[in-house]
């Protein structure tokens, strides 16, 4: 899997080089054209059960799409529902990433993808849900964000404090807390959540630069109510 | 060579360095994924490292040393490696590598018992609302007044009223007077004032609106072989009203947060949701449990009024067979099998009362309804 981000910024697209007999997942709606070498399969990843627990627990959609090359190399073109921005990251076997339900957008063969039970609080208060993906194994994957999408480098016990719903992906080498936001802090007025979480290194934690429940609600003032 | 932990320190990348961990008995021996042919090496001794868990869910065993390069933190994930360096550590990290181990028990312990404590409470809850459920719509029925059980009823009435051709006197309107006078007599404290209403259609159906309107169609009292058949009948459907069968059904099917609204007492956003409803009241199908109470209660009503009650039995058997006609009262009273067998059980326990008869002749009655009775098939 060879893959290039088009047009970078608020509207990109993935372009996936294939070759034959190469397979990668998508998010399902992901994909925008590809060559007519390449078969869109629905696949239940991690069985029936599991693509269940992510439609109901992560509200993620039913099925992942696999995406074959079967009539030799191709490319697809990708795009995430949402505008913002996509990072490409190379998975070396070692490293894990969780990725809270929208992030995810494609990866490569050797990417494995779980659902995860967070502990009760993170559930509840982190604003990813019950159930998160965690992701491993070695390979690209692609991640998409609302908004643009920032590294925050961090240090053995390095700490960092992050709205949660900017959330995209964190190692799994970095632990956190969820606190109650001090004043000030946008999610406490904007989503009335109020929760933040304090990350402590090492390892990556990527957010987005805008929140999608604050977007929600500043779009739905605008939306005429009817009676 | 497959790496198996991450590394940091400073010269390394924030997302640290894959890399690959060798027990051996002097310590750990660390060695890069790199360019060249064999890597680079790095070796820490057992006598600088210091273990703990850590990791997101706890579940890495994190390994810290000071190296010439600087401080060094190690991610170690892999069951095997894990289990080699605590079989080979020396003693001082016995401690701290069970301190980990008890970490990771503690946090998943925890973890565990929360997420069964909370499943335990919602699985609790739903359970406990499952079974208060018929005891909240009882109480928010209680709570709901008279007056405007009557004006739900009375837009309903009116609702049904408009394309349907009422017989206003004669021998039928009579009839029903009489049965109504007699039944009500026996109902203490009745806070409705019944009012019975005869429409012309062959549909063989009567039926209560909540507040005590009473409707019975001229098809059914065709079908009746004697006036003790209809006033069974009638019994049934006062018992639903007095009851307030149609009140719990409209509560019930409102949802249990209306209910759980006017047990603590807000009725007012009520009466406009019912209002809206009244077109379902002419529709609404009772329940078991509702047409067992009906009959009961009805039957011991139909005692009291001394109207012989095999009339209201005799009847119930003939509408439990099969191909009767437009039988419409069946369908917002479920029949049941045994109704009419557990009436008889009914009766048999109340004390015998002689049957006083009605002052009109039955056969009369039906006469003046116009056409032939309808015959059976
Ligand atoms: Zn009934």
């Amino acid at each position: 899997m060879k893959s290039e981000i088009l047009y970078p910024g608020a509207f990109p697209m993935v372009r996936v080089e294939l070759t034959a007999g190469e397979h990668i997942k998508a998010e399902s709606g992901a994909m925008v054209a590809c060559s007519p070498t390449i078969d869109i399969e629905s696949k239940m990843e991690g069985g029936f059960l599991g693509a269940l627990s992510r439609k109901f627990l992560t509200g993620e959609k039913f099925f992942f799409q696999t995406l074959r090359a079967s009539r030799g190399p191709g490319e697809a073109l990708l795009a995430p529902t949402v505008p913002g921005e996509i990072v490409i990251l190379e998975l070396d076997g070692v490293s894990e990433y969780m990725v809270q339900k929208d992030g995810f957008l494609a990866g490569a063969d050797g990417i494995v993808i779980e659902s995860k039970m967070q502990s009760l609080s993170r559930g509840l208060l982190g604003g990813e849900g019950f159930f998160i993906l965690k992701i491993s194994g070695k390979g690209t994957l692609v991640l998409n964000s609302f908004g643009a999408i920032h590294k925050i480098e961090l240090k053995p016990d390095q700490e960092y404090i992050v709205d949660n719903s900017h959330l995209v992906a964190w190692s799994s080498t970095t632990s956190y807390n969820i606190e109650k936001a001090t004043s000030g802090w946008i999610a406490s007025v904007t989503s009335g959540e109020g929760f933040v979480c304090r990350f402590r290194g090492p390892g990556l934690v990527y957010i987005q630069s805008r929140n999608p429940g604050s977007f929600g609600a500043w779009i739905r003032q605008f939306i005429p109510v009817s009676e | 060579m497959t790496s198996n932990a991450l590394c940091f320190g400073n010269d390394y990348p924030a997302s640290g360095a894959p890399c690959f961990v060798q027990v051996d008995e002097a310590g750990l021996t660390i060695t890069f994924e790199s360019e060249g042919p064999d890597g680079t090496r790095e070796a820490a001794p057992f006598d600088a490292l210091a273990v703990s868990a850590g990791g997101l869910d706890h579940d890495h065993l994190v390994v810290k040393w000071t190296g010439l390069q600087g401080e060094r933190t190690l991610y170690l994930k892999a069951p095997d490696v894990i289990g080699a360096f605590r079989q080979a550590a020396p003693d001082h990290l016995s401690l701290p590598f069970a301190q980990a181990a008890e970490l990771v028990r503690q946090v998943r312990y925890r973890r565990r018992l929360v997420w069964g404590l909370s499943l335990g409470m919602i699985l609790s809850t739903v359970l406990g609302l499952w079974f208060a459920s018929d005891l909240l719509v009882e109480i928010a029925v209680s709570r709901i007044p008279v007056e405007w059980e009557q004006k739900l009823g009375d837009s309903a009435y009116r609702d049904f009223l408009a394309n349907q051709e009422v017989i206003k006197e004669g021998l039928a309107v009579t009839a029903l007077g009489e049965m109504t006078q007699r039944l009500t007599e026996q109902i203490p404290n009745n806070p409705y004032k019944f009012e019975v209403t005869v429409v012309k259609s062959d549909v063989i159906n009567a039926f209560a609106l909540p507040g005590g309107h009473v409707v019975v169609f001229t098809g059914l009292m065709k079908k009746a072989d004697s006036g003790e058949e209809v006033a069974g009948v009638m019994s049934h459907e006062l018992n639903h009203v007095l009851q307030r069968h149609g009140l719990e059904r409209i509560v019930k099917s409102l949802g249990l947060l209306t209910v759980v609204t006017i047990v603590l007492g807000d009725q007012q956003g009520l009466v406009g949701m019912m209002k809206q409803l009244s077109v379902e009241l002419l529709t609404l199908k009772f329940g078991r449990e509702q047409e067992i109470e009906a009959d009961v209660t009805g039957l011991q009503l139909l005692q009291q009024a001394k109207i012989d009650p095999s009339g209201m039995i005799h009847f119930f058997e003939r509408l439990s067979e099969k191909d009767e006609g437009r039988m419409e009262w069946l369908s917002t009273h479920p029949m049941s099998t045994g109704r009419a067998e557990r009436l008889k059980a009914e009766l048999a326990a109340l004390p015998k009362k002689s049957p006083e008869p009605f002052t009109f002749d039955w056969k009369q009655v039906q006469a003046s309804l116009g056409s032939q009775p309808i015959v059976a098939p």
